[in-house]
């Protein structure tokens, strides 16, 4: 059976009840609260050149985790650790957040030298940088806060850059 | 035959109409060099992409995986799109059949014997749970409930986006091209028939 040609009423009647399921399904299964800065972050790997790092662990606390590419901390003081791993080697960081400010604390094992940077990813991008010690550890004392990331770059310098993806402190 | 034509011009609301005007202004500036621009545009239609996505019945981690590779592929191939008023409609079609692939092949590997489970409302845990309905929006739940699950898949596609051309449709839903047409109508009535049924119209 062929469709009968709509009337622009019968249409406009259809479209209203469409648009209708649509909002019923927006609040039903609404998009994550972070799924545009999930995005933003994935075109910023890939404009970097950059390998991602995988996350394996993190705490349950760190809420969110229904989005793993943007993990959420609590906005409690408190410490939450997460572990990524590389190509060769694994990284574990710690978040310790106090009422004014942050730090995060980091070790690479096994040890090797490398830098660090710590990048934030607002819209004012601020960049530290550091050492990976003989110990493999590593600090950022003071930290920025939201959307942050980790890069690590091997000596000698050559191979990509490596990247973690976009963690909230 | 139908009337409604196919691509960029089927957004269905005034409100729809103004996202796709305002995302074709963004993509033309992030185009031109500015780089905020991108960001205006994610923002404005990842949300979009979001519901054509789950429309296909994938869930949630997977949908947000084919949003993201969605924005990569128009990073990629930003230069073939020659109408800026066409770009919410590329990457809702890119978004869908992404998804598609995806869900078949995650359905085939279930090998569930209802092949129609994925596309069925959702069970009350997940996400929605918890989630206090408005009147109206409860009763409408409840109606679409009561038609078949090929109905509840077929309007929530064509409710999620700017159309999908049959084609694509009747490729998920394995239905020939030209049932879709009758179908959507025969799906609209019967929605109609329920919604009158409780009286919400």
């Amino acid at each position: 059976m062929a469709d009968e040609p709509l009337t622009p009423e019968d249409a406009a009647a259809d479209a209203e009840l469409l648009d209708t399921i649509a909002e019923l399904w927006n609040v039903l299964d609404p998009p994550p609260e972070d799924l545009s800065e999930g995005v933003l972050a994935r075109i910023e790997t890939n404009d970097l050149d950059a390998e991602l790092l995988t996350l394996v662990e993190w705490d349950k606390e760190l809420s969110g985790v229904r989005s793993v590419t943007m993990l959420r901390a609590p906005d409690e003081v408190g410490t939450w650790s997460l572990e990524y791993l590389g190509p060769g080697f694994r990284v574990q960081v710690r978040i310790s957040r106090s009422a004014r400010q942050a730090r995060l604390d980091g070790w690479v094992v096994p040890a090797q030298p490398m830098t660090v940077h710590l990048t934030s990813m607002g819209k004012n991008s601020t960049s530290d940088e550091t050492r990976v010690s003989d110990s493999g550890r590593f600090e950022f004392p003071v930290t920025p806060t939201g959307a942050c990331r980790l890069t690590f770059i091997s000596d000698p310098s050559g191979s990509r850059p490596l990247v973690t993806p976009p963690f909230w402190i | 035959m139908v009337i409604i034509s196919e691509g960029s011009g089927t957004e269905k609301s005034a409100e729809g109409g103004a996202r796709w005007s305002a995302s074709a202004a963004a993509f033309t500036a992030w185009r031109d060099g500015d780089r905020e621009a991108l960001d205006e545009l994610v923002r404005l239609l990842s949300p979009t992409l979001w519901h054509v996505v789950r429309a296909t019945g994938l869930d949630r981690a997977s949908a947000e995986d084919v949003v993201q590779s969605t924005w990569l592929a128009l990073v990629d191939k930003a230069d073939s799109i020659a109408n800026p008023m066409a770009v919410a409609g590329w990457l809702c079609t890119t978004a869908r059949r992404d998804a598609w692939k995806i869900s078949k092949n995650l359905r085939r590997e279930l090998a569930t014997e209802d092949d129609s489970l994925g596309w069925s409302l959702p069970s009350m845990e997940g996400p929605e749970a918890g989630v206090v309905l408005r009147e109206d929006h409860a009763r409408l739940r409840t109606c679409l409930t009561r038609l078949n699950e090929r109905c509840q898949a077929l309007l929530r596609m064509l409710a999620a986006g700017p159309r999908p051309d049959y084609a694509e449709v009747s490729d998920a839903l394995d239905m020939p091209v030209g049932s879709i047409g009758p179908t959507r109508a025969r799906c609209l009535d019967k929605l109609r028939v329920e919604l009158v049924s409780e009286g919400a119209l």
